[in-house]
């Protein structure tokens, strides 16, 4: 994959953020694709939001910033929604919506309801498996996304057959927030946990598709943090101190 | 020079526009495009489950809704419903969703003439809101031949649209405005260039009441297409703003 300029600086993301809509296409001047594509064969990675179109170019079809990492030259778009479309290996939570002989079937809120093996967990064997009713929520791994089919899960790490932390998410409380924010919270830095952490213990678990499921010592506390979670969305650093101080001060 | 719309000095001036996205709750993306006194509300849902009877197994499903200002839907929304899918259908990369279906509604809040232009405008920013796959974006733009005067106004309002001889609703996408920008940039003669963008295929969608010449209907397609850039403009600062406040606190 990496063939490209090894002259090119290391930075591993461009420096400010660039726009693009739907239609912009990507320079191929950047992408390094038509610089003596015979001899250096330039390969090009893409992610979400970059589609290559009809006419050989590579064009966004998602409103939101470009991004770009040297390595390997990749590039993707970083947008925001709401509706979740599956992704292998990404990290769901889903609610049980009933159960067949080999499956459950599960929303995690994608078009078609997701798929989860009976067998699909820890240690579970025929004799011995976990029995989960509808309405219980679960923290899996999506292990096949295809378009034209449901997605499938597992409750467990497919490296180690352990379930490191996959599972029925016991009491608490889940919010739908957006896919963007979402993906903030997962942020080991991210600014709204760390304020709220501060102030009160709790355990988060968050899904890639927008699903986020709050734990804590009181329901009140739990109500707390999660509107303030979703009030984050749209506050700058200070906004959010203020936010969290103010909801906190009421208690 | 002067037009009934007493707020606009020049024949070839638009209405202030206005348009803000992600209002309504519910929905996966929705979007408000307000033209001066014009002003749809679009929300948009998917892709997401389809009933079996409508579902296409190699793409989504294309469902548009429009709303009326007041009363029950009728021939007119069912003919915007129709103008609006069969313009979007094209745009929209239906393939990457197969078996789901997008629904599109589409409700007028006010209504001061331009409605199509505005559905259409509000339309594309649902759409982006939602962040279902488009190939480009559009912008439209409504103009009109004036009776009396056969002057051409842009974006009139319902009172001089009572006036008209002849009304024209152009839909252009910004793949298009990119080639005659440069073309525009690399030569003197850019009428020229703008000319043969407008009249090739830059033009989405055309739609045309009363009755007109062919040299007035060229240069209302010129005259919109150059509008048109206003809005693709417009959009994309919209868009940048709304970006901004999303990733001011990954900046931070």
């Amino acid at each position: 994959m990496a063939s490209i300029n090894p002259s090119e600086d290391q930075d591993q993301q461009s420096t400010e953020p660039r726009i693009v809509l739907p239609g912009d296409e990507l320079p191929p001047t950047e992408t390094g694709l038509v610089e003596d594509a015979a001899t250096l064969a330039p390969t090009i990675k893409l992610g979400p939001g970059l589609q290559p179109m009809d006419d050989d170019t590579i064009a966004a079809v998602k409103a939101g910033v470009l991004k770009h990492a040297s390595v390997g030259n990749r590039w993707w778009i970083e947008s925001n929604q709401r509706r979740y479309v599956s992704v292998a290996g990404e990290n769901v939570i889903g609610v049980v919506l009933g159960k067949t002989v080999e499956h459950y079937k599960l929303d995690i809120g994608t078009a078609q309801p997701a798929l989860l093996g009976v067998l699909a967990f820890e240690g579970a064997t025929k004799r011995n498996k976990p029995n989960h009713n509808v309405g219980d929520l679960l923290y899996c791994r999506i292990s096949l996304a295809n378009k034209d089919m449901e997605a499938e899960l597992e409750c467990f790490n497919p490296t180690t057959g352990k379930a490191d932390g996959y599972g029925e998410l016991k009491s608490g409380f889940v919010i739908k927030t957006s896919l963007g924010l979402a993906r903030r919270l997962l942020d080991p830095k991210s600014l709204i946990l760390r304020l709220l952490g501060k102030h009160i213990p709790f355990e988060t678990a968050i899904g890639m598709n927008g699903k986020v499921w709050i734990n804590s010592g009181s329901t009140k506390h739990t109500i707390l943090i999660c509107n303030a979670i979703r009030n984050s969305e749209y506050l700058n650093e200070r906004e959010c101190s203020t936010m969290v101080k103010s909801l906190v001060d009421k208690l | 020079m002067s037009r009934p719309d007493r707020s606009r000095t020049s024949a070839h001036q638009l209405r202030p526009f206005f348009s803000s996205q992600n209002l309504l709750n519910r929905a996966d993306g929705s979007a408000q495009f307000d033209f001066g006194g014009s002003s749809v509300m679009c929300s948009v849902v998917g892709p997401a489950e389809v009933r079996i009877r409508d579902e296409k197994l190699d793409r989504a499903t294309i469902e548009v809704v429009a709303r009326p200002l007041v009363g029950i839907p009728s021939i007119k929304e069912k003919a915007r419903e129709q103008n609006i899918r069969e313009t979007l259908e094209p745009l929209i990369l239906s393939g990457l969703h197969p078996r789901t279906g997008i629904q599109i509604v589409v409700q007028t809040m006010k209504d001061d003439g331009c409605i199509l232009s505005t559905a259409f405008n509000a339309t594309i920013m649902a759409l982006m809101d939602a962040g279902i796959p488009l190939k480009s974006i559009l912008g439209s733009v409504t103009c009109m031949v004036d009776e009396k005067t056969n002057q051409i106004w842009l974006d009139p309002t319902t009172e001089e649209l009572a006036q008209a001889k002849s009304a024209h609703v152009f839909v252009f996408d910004n793949k298009s405005s990119i080639t005659s920008a440069s073309a525009g940039a690399q030569g003197k003669d850019a009428d020229v260039d703008m000319d043969q963008d407008t009249v090739g295929a830059a033009i989405l969608f055309s739609d045309s009441t009363g009755l007109f010449t062919e040299e007035q209907y060229f240069e209302c397609a010129q005259i919109c297409f150059k509008a048109a850039q206003a809005i693709h403009g417009f959009i994309r600062t919209a868009i940048a703003k709304k970006l901004e406040k999303e990733y001011q606190q990954t900046h931070a």
